[in-house]
Formats: structure tokens, sequence, C-alpha cells
């Protein structure tokens, strides 16, 4: 038991929903597309319903609205931000040039923020990870030479375009192997993982719904 | 039965079979010993088992539930576990979700606890924002109205992320433990983050783990199992269903044939064109 659901009929109703649901999406198995596009509908929809909600009851409301109308003075910079709120729910009617600047706010400052996050908190420390930092003496040494020189490598495989001589040249196609084998080992990982997740249904079928497996 | 009817089920075959299979394995798995899904390295789990045993007293631990609804599945036991974990070790949980996703997850969760009669970690709800979101949490996570002891140690704390002894991310959506390390890490050095995730992104954090950026990671099945099995050991809660190593194992035998199979037809397929080629010369 995945222990989500409970024994009451609300429960039990939202068992039933899920196993047939979960039927539904491996009917595409046998060609069935319909039920499967139609499960497909059921998600969508479910999902964009429960994405107003959130907004509406999570966001818009305790964190614009009440805090406006219960201490205006005290929050004024709230207004500007609901003025572009408004103004992105009547994107469609306003014209382009209005809309544009509160896209770009948008969408510019949170790459900025994941962009300099990368930066500083990825590229630099992930840099400074890859030198061989200990002594001679350090049993890890070797691995840490290593690792540096598959990184090297590796980044070598991304000049694409770029000018460059024959020793580069044969790096970088190394550099590319090692690219290949770690996205195969990847893959090897997502078909664990995937695979977990199939025996779950299988599990969820067997145990919550059919109640055969304890 | 129509010629069609009878092609799409040859088609389907080898998908039906394979899931007949995996129910049968399923359900014998139980009462077939001998096979252990969980991982002998023992390394990460007492990484993780560390960290949470390293915690003060009371501690304050922030759940940043930002699970996948499709993954969660993997992960399900092992984040349950940790929870448990905590709450043996008697910290003050509080839980939080940067992803509409998460936000779910974490809902469902919360009332699982609540059926359960266990005692659900205070709601700091959703934080719209994705990484701005993260960073205004740093200032701020507290949202208006909540009340209770956590809730009043999290503001003497300052009333930010930097209140809390300790974050869980419970990673899979775009707000992985990645984002937490580029935006919550390097503004709080000091505050130790463990990250549960999903196989998939495994080769992704464990950079970030190598490197000290993170505290404790499980981020795969195998150590997922591990953990949940030592936690379970000294528990009376159960975590709920733990991937079966029966099913995986024919799973996986299943995967290596359609591999196999594959790399079998490529060789015939260029053998029979090496003598064609041949017989053309």
């Amino acid at each position: 038991m995945n222990g989500f659901y409970g024994t009451d009929l609300a429960g039990t109703v939202a068992t039933w929903v899920a196993a047939l649901a979960t039927i539904g999406v491996w009917s595409y198995l046998v060609g069935w597309r319909r039920l499967f596009v139609l499960m497909q509908h059921l998600l969508a929809g479910l999902a964009t319903g429960y994405l107003v909600l959130l907004a509406i009851r999570e966001v818009l409301v305790p964190r614009l609205a009440v805090p406006l109308v219960e201490h205006p003075a005290d929050r004024l910079l709230l207004i500007p931000a609901l003025v572009l709120v408004l103004m992105l729910i009547a994107a469609s009617w306003l014209p382009r040039r209005a809309v544009a600047p509160v896209a770009a706010i948008l969408v510019g400052g949170l790459t900025a923020f994941a962009l300099g996050g990368a930066v500083v908190g990825t590229v630099l420390p992930q840099i400074a990870a890859a030198l061989p930092t200990t002594s001679a003496a350090s049993p890890d040494l070797l691995g840490e030479v290593i690792s540096l020189v598959i990184t090297s490598l590796v980044l070598l495989a991304f000049l694409h375009g770029a000018p460059r001589g024959r020793l580069t040249t044969r790096a970088a196609g190394v550099g590319r192997w090692l690219l290949v084998g770690g996205i195969g080992a990847w893959l090897g990982f997502l078909v664990v993982s995937r695979l977990s997740l199939l025996v779950d249904r299988v599990a969820f079928l067997l145990g919550d719904w059919l109640t055969v497996l304890k | 039965m129509s010629d069609e009817s009878f092609a799409r089920l040859r088609r389907a075959a080898p998908a039906l079979v394979l899931l007949l299979a995996l129910a049968v394995a399923s359900l014998l798995s139980g009462s077939i010993g001998g096979l252990r899904l969980a991982s002998p390295d023992r390394s990460r789990v007492d990484q993780v088992r560390n960290a949470i045993g390293n915690l003060p007293d009371g501690a304050l631990v922030l759940l940043a539930f930002d699970a996948d609804l499709g993954t969660y599945a993997e992960i399900r036991a092992t984040t349950r576990s940790a929870i448990d974990d905590l709450r043996a070790h008697g910290a003050r949980l509080a839980i939080v979700s940067f992803t509409p996703e998460g936000r779910a997850i974490a809902a469902a969760e919360r009332d699982r606890m609540a059926r359960a009669g266990e005692v659900a970690p205070v709601d700091l709800g959703f934080v719209a924002g994705s990484e701005a979101g993260l960073v205004r949490g740093i200032e701020s996570i507290i949202p208006a109205g909540a009340e209770g002891d956590t809730v009043d140690a999290v503001r003497e704390g300052g009333g930010g992320i930097g209140a809390f002894d300790m974050v869980l991310i419970i990673s899979g959506s775009d707000i992985s433990a990645r984002s937490w390390v580029e935006q919550v890490g390097m503004r709080l050095p000091a505050l130790p983050m463990v990250a549960i995730a999903p196989t998939f992104l495994d080769p992704e954090l464990e950079p970030y783990l190598r490197s000290g950026q993170l505290t404790a990671l499980i981020s795969t099945l195998r150590e997922g199992v591990a953990y949940t099995e030592t936690v379970a050991a000294g528990s009376a809660s159960a975590p709920g269903p733990i991937v079966g190593s029966l099913p995986m194992l024919v799973g996986l035998l299943a995967a290596l044939g359609v591999l196999a199979e594959a790399a079998f037809r490529q060789l015939g397929r260029r053998s029979r064109s090496t003598v064609r080629r041949r017989g053309r010369r």
C-alpha cells in the first residue's frame, strides 16, 4: 500500500480512478489510442486547473491581494507587482509593446538568478573541485588527476567549429567518446529508474487495487 | 478476431508478457529469499545517518519538497524513512515547496501522515518564483498567518531558511538540489543540505557531494533501499512498499534481452550487407 489513499469511500474511489487511469495509459500498448489520448487530456485538464487554483489560493490572494488590502501603506512595492500581473492577464488584448517589457522583466529576472547561480554555485566550485589540491602523498591524487584529464577532454569535445590543430582534434575525439560513454551510463541509470516506476505501478494494481499483494 | 486486431496484439505481445512477468514476480517477491536490492556499500547511507544523527536536540529541519509526480514513486520509501529518521532524532519539521508538483505531493504526504495519526510537519506552503523564490526564502519563508511552536522558533532564528539547522531536499522537478546549492548554498554556506533524488539526477548531483556542497546524498534505488531497510530496522512505522528485488531482476533481464536482440540484429544486418557487397564484386 502506498498510503496515499484512505480506506473510506473517497479513498476507494481514488484508488479505482488511479487504477483505471493506469490501465487506460497502458492500453496504448495494444493500440487503443483513444483511451490513451483521453487520459492525456484528463491529465492536462487536471494540471491546468490545479495550477490556476494554486496560483490564486497560494500566491495571488495571500501574497498580493491580502497584504495590499490590509496594509496598503506598508506594501507600496506590491502596487507595481499588481499592475504587472494585470497586464499579463490581459496580454491577449493589450498591444504587444505594452506587454513585452513585462514579459522581459519576468524572463530576465528569472534568467539572471539562474545564470548567476550557475556560475557562482556550480561552474567556479566545480572547477576548483576538479583541480588536484591534495598533497602528493594523498591516496586520491591519481583519481583527481584522472578526473581533471577527463574533464578537460570532455570540455575540448565542445569546441565545435573553433580552429584547432591535429592534437586538439584527437583530444576532442577522445572527449566525445568519453561523453558518449557517460551518456550511456546515465541511460543505464535511467532504465533502472523507469523500471522501478513500472514495478511500483504493477505493485499498486496488485496491492492497493486488487489487494492480492500484501 | 480480425487480422488487424491479431496483428495489433502480436505487436503488443512482448510488452504484455513483460507486464505479466512483472506481476508474477511481484507476487512471488516476498517468498523468494537470497535476492537483495539494497546496496552493499553503506557509505551514502552512513553519510545521511550521520548528518541526521549530528543534529542537536529539537533541531529545526526544513523539508524542501520538490519531487516530480512521475518519479516520486522511486524515492517515496526513502523520503518517508528520512522523515521517520528525523522524527526519531527529535527534529522539528517544516515543509515547503517551490514547484506546483512538489506542493501536490507534499500535501498528499501531509494527508497520509494525518490519516496515520502521525504529527505532520508544519506547512509553510508553496513559494512561487522558482530561483527568485528560493532567494527570497532566505530572508523570509513563513507565510502570513502561520502559527505554532516550530514557526515561533523559525521566527526567532530570523524567519528565513537560515533559521533551520538542516535542509532535506526531496528532488525530482525543476527546483532540485542543484538549485539549492546554487542559490542557497552560496548565501548560507554553513547550512547542511542533504538530498534525496531519483536515479536520473545522480550524475547531476554527485559532483556537488564530492565538492562538499551537499552534506549527503541518496540518489540511486539501491542506496534508497539500503537506507530504508536501515531506518526501518529501528522504527515502528512503515515507509510503504519498497520495490521488490525479483521484479527488478526480471525487468533488468528483459532489458538486457532487448539490448542483446538489438545488437545481434545489427550484427546480422552488417554481415548480410558485407556478403552482398562481396557478391557484387
